[in-house]
């Protein structure tokens, strides 16, 4: 029972995030340039989500190896998106070379990508997780340019960093499906909360509402 | 699954989750931290920007009060100095034209009318003299001044200690303020300060304009001026305003009044 809760929660979810990723696309032209960075991180999440859904259910071959383009991808997307917000090109500087020590890792050793890079999922979130704080502060002096998303991506962040970060050492721990499924399904309320947040600051700030020049 | 909880292995899980959890809600506390501080800077901002507006708006109201003021006073002085006389010559003129006089009653009439319009012309020009001193346009701030001085010390009231040293720092209509200034401290002095002696000093350096000003007069409590203040102290204020510069001024019941006024060379 506590099982077919939890997976229809993630379908839910999943549904839910494509059904964000529309919304946001539907009005991708009529806003600026942070929605449509915006539009474009729900469009790449929900691509990898429903290759994960391919890969495991048709192909029936593990997908582990997809969670290293969620994070990067994320880590790009998001950067670019808080260098708009920001406006502090500090953040590209950071992004280059930070991109380069994970290429030079996936060159340097490619059985990475059959584990779970507990390193540089740590890294990638934390230093997002840092950008999002920063923008909490700026937006102190009543800036509320997606506020909301920036609450639901800094409490998702911290939370997951620290699941997507002991992935490995759960796999070599010998316990049962139900225990490992309890972080699994601790991931999936908080991304199913912080979908609820991004549904939110569509509704509040861009439904039905004159763009902005 | 209580079994499995309390395996060697399972309690890394457990961490883990604790670990998450408390995570979160120390994310959460800075979250809500976060909300809260901002709902109080908007508030403080706002009643900052409220309070400005109120005092833009006192100093509008001033300002038109002042204006107000002095078409008043204006139209008095028009009335008493020019109208009544005016009002004089012509009666005399229509008697002289009945041409019921003798002759050295014409005499003594016609010397009335022009002796009547000799003051009158007299009225007319301090009147305009009053409202924009032309010496101010022609011969500059300093020589305003300084005529403005000896008319008070001609009139045997007060006593003035003037130093002035001008030469061309502020632009006409800012110079027109300093002079507007000096006249408002210099009458107040004289008819509600009752002072007998005045120091004046007005100094130029490279950079601003200092103007230091002292009576002996009777002086005023700056709280209940504070909380009320007359035209001619807003007056003042809003002047220094315009001229970008600092104001500040100290007086006691009994002790005279001293003014501090600097103003600093307009930006080009």
């Amino acid at each position: 029972m506590d099982f077919n809760f939890f997976s229809l929660l993630n379908v839910f979810t999943i549904t839910f995030l494509i059904f964000n990723t529309f919304l946001f696309l539907k009005s991708f032209i009529k806003f600026g340039r942070a929605f449509k960075v915006l539009s474009c991180y729900l469009f790449f999440v929900s691509l990898i989500q429903l290759a994960t859904i391919f890969v495991a259910k048709i192909l029936h071959k593990p997908n582990l190896f997809l969670s290293h383009f969620y994070f990067i991808s994320q880590f790009i997307i998001l950067s670019i998106f808080y260098r708009i917000l920001l406006k502090n090109k500090f953040i590209l500087y950071l992004l280059l070379p930070i991109f380069g020590v994970l290429t030079y890792q996936y060159i340097d050793d490619p059985d990475i990508f059959f584990r779970y890079h507990a390193i540089g999922i740590s890294i990638t979130q934390s230093i997002l997780i840092v950008y999002a704080i920063v923008y909490l502060y700026r937006c102190l002096q009543g800036e509320n340019l997606f506020l909301i998303v920036n609450v639901g991506l800094f409490l998702y962040l911290v939370s997951s960093t620290l699941i997507f970060a002991s992935g490995n050492l759960i796999f070599n721990l010998n316990i049962s499906d139900s225990m490992n499924f309890l972080l699994i399904n601790t991931n999936r309320i908080l991304y199913f909360l912080f979908q609820i947040l991004i549904f939110i600051e569509w509704r509040k700030n861009y439904y039905k509402k004159i763009p902005k020049s | 699954m209580e079994k499995e909880l309390l395996q060697e292995d399972s309690q890394i899980i457990v961490i883990i989750l604790i670990a998450i959890l408390v995570l979160l809600l120390m994310a959460v506390a800075l979250v809500l931290f976060f909300f809260f501080s901002r709902k109080k800077i908007i508030a403080t901002e706002l009643e900052k920007a409220t309070l400005e507006l109120s005092y833009q708006k006192d100093l509008l109201h001033s300002t038109i009060e002042t204006q107000e003021e002095e078409r008043k006073r204006i139209a008095q002085d028009l009335h008493d100095a020019i109208s009544a006389k005016l009002n004089v010559v012509s009666l005399s003129t229509n008697v002289l034209i009945d041409g019921k006089l003798e002759k050295n009653e014409q005499a003594h009439t016609l010397q009335h009318i022009l002796s009547v319009t000799t003051r009158t012309l007299e009225s007319s020009r301090r009147l305009a003299h009053n409202l924009l001193p032309p010496i101010l346009e022609n011969f500059g701030l300093q020589a305003a001044i300084e005529e403005l001085c000896d008319e008070f010390i001609s009139s045997k009231k007060v006593k003035i200690n003037y130093e002035i040293k001008y030469k061309d720092l502020l632009s006409k209509s800012n110079e027109l303020h300093i002079f507007r200034i000096i006249q408002e401290l210099l009458n107040n002095s004289v008819r509600h300060g009752e002072a007998e002696n005045i120091r004046l000093k007005i100094n130029e350096t490279n950079e601003q304009l200092d103007l230091e000003y002292s009576d002996d007069g009777k002086g005023f409590d700056i709280k209940s001026v504070n909380k009320n203040k007359g035209i001619g102290l807003r007056n003042i204020e809003s002047r220094v305003e315009i001229l970008d510069g600092k104001l500040s001024y100290h007086s006691e019941i009994g002790n005279g009044a001293t003014f501090n006024i600097s103003t600093k060379k307009p930006q080009p």
